[in-house]
């Protein structure tokens, strides 16, 4: 070890003591918030946390030695050191048996997927949805279409995406995993989609598919032969588009606009 | 990954002198009309294509990026170091000396640079034949100048590292020129490969058939400025991290006094400007992220809420071990300095700020949960800080605790001597606190205020940021004017866990290039190019995330293990003196 100048201050608490009592409040803490903080967040709050608690032991010669000379036994040491130290030591074990036990002991819940708000679907597929002529800009909307919107969402979609939009629904409460009915009035929803990207939402659902939400499929896709087996194919296409409309009027959000038209691409 | 691989693809065609092209048609019939006869796809090596062109992209991008960006800062120092020896030959010989060690890592890096672009290139021809036909009828005469550049290029980074010592005192002008050609020429080769990468992300100059309109408008496709900038200071960050990283290596072998102090200078002078960078890359960062969402929105679903959206909570976890490592190695550095002991006493202070903040920074707004921890929408407490404005809140105060801990360093061991120093001193901390409230108060008001307007707020937040720099260091520059230096800096005298860090702050940032070069490369899904070429392979789909987290770390292993061999041969051709070491101006290459 380098000699450096030692910073003068004197602990009344073992360093290491200090640093196990840091983690242990830092975990129960976080474990004590309601609702509940998912186990992979407080993994990584707790990673930060004692990555922060090595930076500080180790940015001082003689916080590392205070460290390391908290676990040798010196003459004349009192009973509450030793305690102290046997406590420290049991933690480390104590925290390996515990992780092991939670990886291995039997569950009976599905395994924590990692949920993408909005699937990944190809170009190609988007490409095969036509924005109707009456649809596809903001400005010549209808206000009859939406207000024909207005009707078909209070009717189908308002029990679980709430008549204010907000996901709110009566019924959204019944759906908890991995995620409720989408707040169409977050930042995050349909303002940042296409209008093709909404409309290709409507016609895939997601209950019958592997993306994870209790949306059912609410316009039949084009050609698609299992249409009327489905769960719901209650509206048409023209109503479907009503539906978008309405939801973007209501919420003050546009649709984003899709790639540039590829003659633009060549010009630039 | 086969954007990257277009770039290799010219390595390749310059190793074996141009005796691809005629055979892929630049100079025949145009291999885009015969493109019946071109087999799609062909597997030529033992794994899967995909694979092996992901692999040999990667190394290649890895090594070009540091025998693009070494020459940068080599050539700044070299030439700051000009301009001090007017003053102060033993300073100018030191930085030098600086500079001549950095660009020491060139030739064998340089080689290895070449090797793994042949073999990219290779494996492109090889295994994308269809492809490789159409962006060389398209890219032709990008095909047949790039070569040009490259052994441009070549010759001058030869000229340059070996013709260091002849080209001193009065010629050192022309060894300044020299240097200065080899940057332009290799950023040139850089730009006109990123426009084949680009190209295949955000296709322009063509039409909807693919059929080339404008050569013009293809290079100068939508993405090629962003990433050009992007990829220009990434580089410096890269290369400068790996620097350091030699240096920390030549600290730990070092056998003197002498040799150790020159190495933790060269460490520090590398981690110093690995963070000066560091503060532009998010918004560069930005600025390319901006530009694909404007061309399709389709990549805004696909890198922000798809499936590659989890891929950038990973980026700011790693993101984060750059930045608290960077500032660990800084504050770390302070016990070179006697007298510095009032500023350590701050440190714990801004290590609970940075821990804090990048807690914040990670939080992801979606979260991973068990079917019992999930509140099925976002949680009422967390969930707040997953979004825009705590995190610019978060992100720009990090970045404000890393300037401070910067002028604490320069302040360490000095005396200011002007006459209105203490009153100076409150003026500047005051300016900062004004600094840091701003930043929080837009932060606040941005996170209740309209879409748009937050966005305005989070720029407002960077201006006041650049703004409070600007005017806090110009102060600060005349209040340490003439300062008295209580002792002189102890170089040599930084812990070796420091020098650890180093290391791991290289291995970090390899990592991280690579991650991010798979998400650059995975958003097209799947095209080859984007709207116009599908990927019509048998692994055409994307890797799950640990696959490509593993392939990640292997490929970054096999760079380490490579640049070992490259740093074990530079270190084979030390010189024999070293310069002499008296106390080196702090701060002054920042």
């Amino acid at each position: 070890m380098t000699d450096h100048t030692p910073l003068r201050r004197q602990p009344w608490v073992p360093l290491p003591v200090a640093v196990a009592l840091v983690v242990i409040a830092a975990f129960v803490g976080l474990k004590l918030v309601r609702p509940v903080i998912p186990q992979s967040v407080i993994l990584l709050y707790m990673g930060f946390i004692v990555l922060g608690l090595v930076i500080h032991i180790t940015l001082e010669d003689t916080r590392i030695a205070r460290f390391s000379g908290f676990f040798q036994s010196g003459p004349g040491e009192g009973i509450l050191v030793k305690v102290e130290r046997v406590a420290v030591l049991a933690l480390l074990p104590a925290v390996a048996a515990w992780a092991t036990y939670a990886g291995l002991r039997p569950q009976y819940a599905p395994p924590v997927e990692i949920f993408q708000r909005h699937p990944t679907v190809g170009e190609a597929t988007l490409a095969q949805i036509t924005v109707p002529a009456w649809a596809a800009d903001p400005a010549t909307w209808r206000e009859a279409d939406i207000a024909a919107g207005k009707v078909l969402y209070t009717a189908n979609c308002a029990v679980c995406h709430g008549e204010n939009l907000d996901g709110l629904g009566p019924a959204a409460a019944g759906f908890r995993y991995p995620i409720r009915p989408a707040n169409f009035r977050d930042v995050g929803t349909i303002a940042q989609l296409t209008l093709p990207y909404v409309y290709w939402r409507l016609t895939t659902g997601g209950l019958q598919n592997q993306f994870n939400s209790a949306m059912p499929r609410w316009v039949a896709a084009p050609g698609d032969a299992g249409a009327s087996a489905l769960h719901s194919n209650d509206l048409t296409p023209d109503e479907g588009w009503q539906v978008i409309l309405y939801l973007y009027r209501a919420t003050g959000y546009t649709p984003r606009v899709e790639a540039l038209p590829a003659a633009a691409h060549a010009s630039h | 990954m086969t954007a990257r691989g277009a770039r290799g693809g010219l390595a390749w065609a310059v190793v074996s002198g141009l005796a691809l092209l005629p055979a892929a048609g630049l100079f025949a019939e145009p291999a885009w009309a015969q493109a019946a006869a071109i087999r799609d796809y062909a597997e030529p090596a033992l794994i899967d294509s995909r694979l092996a062109v992901w692999i040999a992209a990667q190394l290649h991008l890895d090594f070009a990026a540091f025998v693009l960006a070494v020459p940068m800062f080599a050539l700044a120092i070299e030439l700051f170091g000009w301009s001090v020896a007017r003053r102060d030959r033993a300073a100018g010989a030191r930085f030098d000396w600086l500079a001549h060690e950095m660009a020491r890592l060139l030739p064998a890096a340089y080689s290895l640079t070449a090797i793994s672009g042949a073999l990219l290139g290779m494996l492109l021809f090889a295994a994308y034949p269809r492809l490789m036909a159409y962006m060389t009828e398209t890219f032709g005469p990008t095909f047949a100048v790039y070569p040009l550049f490259f052994v441009l290029e070549t010759v001058c980074l030869y000229f340059w590292y070996y013709a260091w010592d002849r080209l001193q005192g009065g010629r050192k002008w022309a060894h300044i020129l020299l240097g200065l050609l080899l940057n332009v020429f290799g950023t040139i080769v850089m730009f006109i490969a990123n426009s084949w990468a680009t190209f295949m992300m955000t296709p322009g100059g063509v039409d909807e058939s693919g059929a080339l309109v404008s050569l013009y408008g293809a290079v100068w496709n939508f993405g090629w400025m962003p990433l050009n900038v992007h990829r220009l200071v990434a580089n410096i960050t890269f290369g400068a991290l790996l620097c350091a990283a030699y240096a920390a290596y030549r600290f730990l072998s070092a056998r003197s006094e002498a040799e150790r102090a020159l190495y933790d200078w060269m460490g520090y002078t590398g981690n110093l400007i690995a963070l000066f960078t560091m503060l532009f890359l998010p918004f560069a960062g930005y600025y390319f992220g901006f530009e694909l969402f404007a061309y399709s929105a389709t990549y805004g679903v696909t890198l922000m809420g798809g499936v590659l959206s989890w891929l950038f909570i990973i980026q700011a976890i790693v993101i984060a071990i750059l930045f608290i490592g960077a500032a660990y190695y800084a504050w770390l550095g302070l016990l070179r300095i006697p007298g510095s002991e009032p500023q350590r006493r701050l440190i714990p202070l801004f290590n609970v700020a940075l821990i804090a903040g990048f807690m914040v920074w990670a939080t992801p707004h979606t979260m991973a949960a068990s079917i019992e921890e999930s509140t099925g929408q976002f949680h009422p407490l967390l969930g707040a800080l997953g979004l825009m404005a705590p995190k610019m809140i978060a992100v720009t105060l990090i970045l404000v605790v890393l300037y401070v801990s910067y002028l604490l360093y320069r302040r360490a061991g000095k005396v200011p001597v002007v006459p209105w120093a203490r009153a100076g001193a409150r003026i500047e901390w005051g300016l900062i606190a004004l600094m840091a409230a701003i930043i929080f108060g837009l932060g606040i008001y941005g996170y209740f205020a309209p879409a748009d307007v937050r966005i305005q707020t989070s720029i407002w937040q960077i201006l006041v940021l650049i703004g409070g720099i600007l005017v806090t260091f110009v102060l600060d520059l005349f209040l340490l004017r003439g300062a008295k230096t209580a002792a002189a800096v102890r170089w040599g005298s930084m812990p070796r866990r420091g020098q650890y860090v180093l290391i791991l702050l290289a291995f970090v940032i390899v990592w991280l290039m690579g991650l991010m070069g798979y998400a650059r490369s995975g958003a097209r899904l799947n095209w080859h190019v984007f709207g116009l070429i599908q990927d019509t392979s048998a692994s055409a789909g994307l890797p799950t995330l640990g696959e490509a987290a593993i392939v990640v770390t292997l490929i970054t292993l096999v760079f380490f293990a490579l640049l070992g061999v490259a740093f074990a041969i530079s270190a084979l051709s030390g010189r024999s003196e070293l310069p002499a070491f008296g106390e080196p101006r702090r701060g002054a290459v920042a």
